[in-house]
């Protein structure tokens, strides 16, 4: 049972970096953006071929959110200076990265078993006690994706977090502040798919191997992780919407890795899968319509009214687009 | 208070059924725990617990090693459709093939039944948990985890993104994997130069005779120049299968020219595009590109072109010849190889990988009716088999 447990935490976690990434565009932009089904394999292709070359694998890590920026920029600068429609601008970069991660990587699978990555290096092999060993992947993940949320949720608070988070609720707003909502759009761009490529880059670590096929469907995962995450937490104020999308990962993964040991095959996950999210989507759908609707209405009680206000202050983590 | 009683339902609802859906699994792991301990009456081998099962690991290894090694001998020979003697204990593997394929279900049936032949039986002493990852590389991984919490004996990897995730998985737990129908082992970083493996790691690889292959086509072409190969430039096997191709080509006075494609869509054109500049074209175990084989065929049949095959299956649909593997018999030598591991003969770090060695001639006769193609008969009379009729 342990095994499972950590199975599901380590692919959760690495996972939940990515789906952090398709927060900030889904969630925070609205703007669905398609291409860290590329930026995801990008980073792996950019981590196996620079540890190949002998860098550190925290270079290599660094390397991998560099390209994944610039990749994002690049969905970012085709959607705003060629007015080309989000959705496109996405899968013409997605498309574009499949061949270039090719290039990059070499070939369509490329092992590291025999590298030194940041779960398996002579540092761990020298501090780590033999009985934590079973836990370091999930550990180091751990600390990784905290970190990566702290840093998110940090930058979330600052003046260029706030004016990202206007572009997605009021772009007239944005413009009115003398701010280009253009600029503000590249860069949430570029954030998310930094996030991806991270991800990317940690999973061919955890993994000992890059293969071109795992960058197909992540946008599913990432999706799936976020509506999952804040769906469940929306009610609880106190969760903050980055915690709700890692817990979220987690949770997706938990359901995936059930399904498998109930012996369902990956022909069926697919249609599972979206059945998981049409049932949340209509579940959370139903309480957003039912609510305001009568108390809007009727508006009879003043604790009503101040239920609801708090309801509002604790969704400014996570902004309803 | 209405509102937030709503909520709270909701929230409730959701982890009610967050909650049944854990005791379910609960049951279903139970269920098949449970399943297990009544299997294993003479070796008490069901524990949950992971340092447990490490132990029992060993003792696994030792144990039946002992026990059987007198009754293994005995049955060297025993005859496929007979009854086995079945290895006593209880055992559960994991097979876990990345994608839906003919060759690679090939494989799956001839591990089994080498495993069969091994005294290992499907639903008396084994019990097989199998997975298909259709071609998801992050499913793979999901699909390992799982087996790892089943604590299987043994994971069968068939493919080499099978291979590479199992292994991934399985080191940490020291759990034995045995691959088969991985081209190049060696670049996979599962075994070493010298064939010796990295870790609890071994099988088999379906590496192209490429050399016989090539004499073949000059046997029954004695006039051709150039030969198209047509492969997917996301499939590691087939860009070391060409370059070999391209290194051995000369020798035999052919030139390779190659046609690329991304996805299976892309095939139609690839082959209009390479078709005119060549003499014939030549099949490598490409997944891509065999899943549209039929386009290829029916291309080249209007053009005149002989298409020759891999391995056997393209040879039933459609393929004038080929010298290749049989992946049925690929599959029993890997079954053999992990029978070995199971019964604790050997440890998988202790076996080297294996390459079948004897490649077999398999011909079509209607395909070279129809393209006026006499197959010689120096290769017919070895032939492994002769189709007379095109699979449809």
């Amino acid at each position: 049972m342990m095994t499972i447990v950590l199975g599901v935490l380590e692919e959760g976690l690495v996972y939940a970096i990515m789906a952090l990434g398709v927060y900030i565009t889904y969630k925070i932009l609205d703007f669905p953006d398609l291409s860290v089904d590329g930026t995801f394999p990008l980073g792996a292709a950019v981590t196996v071929r620079l540890m190949l070359a002998g860098f550190h694998p925290v270079f290599c890590m660094l390397a991998a959110v560099a390209a994944g920026m610039l990749a994002g920029m690049v969905t970012g600068l085709i959607h705003v200076k060629f007015k080309v429609r989000d959705l496109l601008s996405g899968i013409i970069v997605m498309t574009a990265l499949y061949s270039l991660n090719l290039r990059i990587a070499g070939r369509a699978n490329v092992p590291i078993f025999s590298q030194e990555t940041i779960f398996e290096n002579s540092l761990w092999e020298r501090i780590i006690p033999a009985g934590l060993a079973p836990y370091l992947t999930a550990m180091i993940l751990l600390v990784l994706v905290l970190l990566v949320k702290v840093l998110l949720d940090v930058y979330l608070k600052t003046k260029s977090g706030y004016l990202l988070r206007a572009v997605g609720d009021n772009e007239v707003l944005v413009t009115s502040l003398a701010k280009d909502k253009g600029a503000v759009k590249i860069l949430g761009l570029a954030l998310a798919n930094g996030f991806a490529a991270l991800s990317g880059s940690v999973y061919c670590q955890m993994n000992g191997f890059f293969e071109i096929s795992t960058g197909t469907g992540t946008i599913v995962i990432g999706l799936a992780n976020v509506i999952i995450g804040i769906n469940l937490f929306r009610r609880l104020t106190f969760v903050k919407a980055t915690m709700a999308v890692v817990i979220g990962s987690i949770v997706y993964k938990a359901c995936v890795s059930l399904a498998i040991a109930l012996g369902m095959g990956a022909s069926d996950l697919k249609l599972i899968t979206a059945v998981l999210f049409l049932i949340i989507l209509v579940v959370s759908s139903l309480g957003k319509t039912g609510r305001p609707g009568k108390t809007g209405m009727t508006g009879k009680s003043g604790a009503n009214g101040e239920k609801r206000r708090g309801g509002k202050a604790g969704k400014e983590g996570a902004p309803h687009a | 208070m209405k509102v937030l009683g709503k909520g709270k339902k909701r929230m409730a609802l959701v982890l009610v059924v967050g909650l049944l859906a854990g005791l379910l699994a609960a049951c279903g792991t139970k269920e098949t725990k449970e399943n297990g301990a009544v299997n294993t009456t003479s070796q008490n081998n069901s524990n949950t617990d992971d340092q447990n099962k490490e132990a029992d690991n060993s003792d696994e290894s030792n144990t039946p090693a002992e026990g059987e090694e007198g009754n293994n001998t005995s049955e060297n020979d025993t005859d496929t459709e007979g009854s086995v003697d079945l290895v006593e204990g209880s055992f559960t593997i994991g097979i876990g093939q990345f994608a839906e394929h003919g060759s690679l279900d090939n494989c799956r049936e001839g591990f089994l039944e080498g495993l069969r032949q091994e005294g290992f039986v499907e639903g008396k002493n084994l019990t097989v948990l199998y997975d298909n990852a259709q071609a998801d590389g992050g499913m793979a991984s999901q699909i390992n985890d799982n087996y790892i919490a089943q604590t299987v004996n043994l994971i069968c990897a068939i493919a080499t993104p099978m291979a590479q995730s199992a292994y991934s998985v399985a080191r940490k737990q020291n759990i034995p994997v045995i691959y088969t129908a991985v081209t190049d082992p060696v670049l996979a970083e599962l075994a070493g130069e010298d064939r010796v493996p990295v870790g609890e790691v071994t099988g088999t690889s379906d590496k192209l005779p490429v050399e016989k292959q090539l004499e073949m086509i000059r046997q029954v072409l004695p006039d051709a120049k150039k030969i198209g190969i047509l492969y997917c430039t996301s499939e590691v096997n087939s860009e070391s299968a060409i370059a070999e191709y391209k290194e051995a080509a000369e020798k035999y006075g052919f030139e390779i020219v190659t046609g690329s494609v991304s996805t299976v869509a892309d095939v139609p054109l690839a082959t209009d595009q390479l078709l005119p500049q060549v003499d014939c074209l030549n099949n490598l175990t490409d997944n891509t590109v065999v899943s549209a084989l039929k386009v290829i065929l029916d291309k080249a049949d209007a053009a005149g072109k002989p298409v020759f095959g891999s391995e056997i299956e393209q040879v039933k649909n459609g393929c004038l010849a080929t010298v290749g593997l049989d992946y049925i018999d690929l599959g029993i030598q890997t079954g053999k190889m992990a029978a070995a591991v199971l019964k604790g003969e050997k440890k998988a770090s202790e076996i080297s990988f294996e390459i079948i060695e004897e490649a077999a001639f398999y011909g079509n006769t209607a395909v070279a009716d129809k393209l006026n193609i006499t197959l010689p008969e120096e290769l017919t009379k070895t032939a492994a088999e002769m189709f007379s009729e095109i699979a449809e």
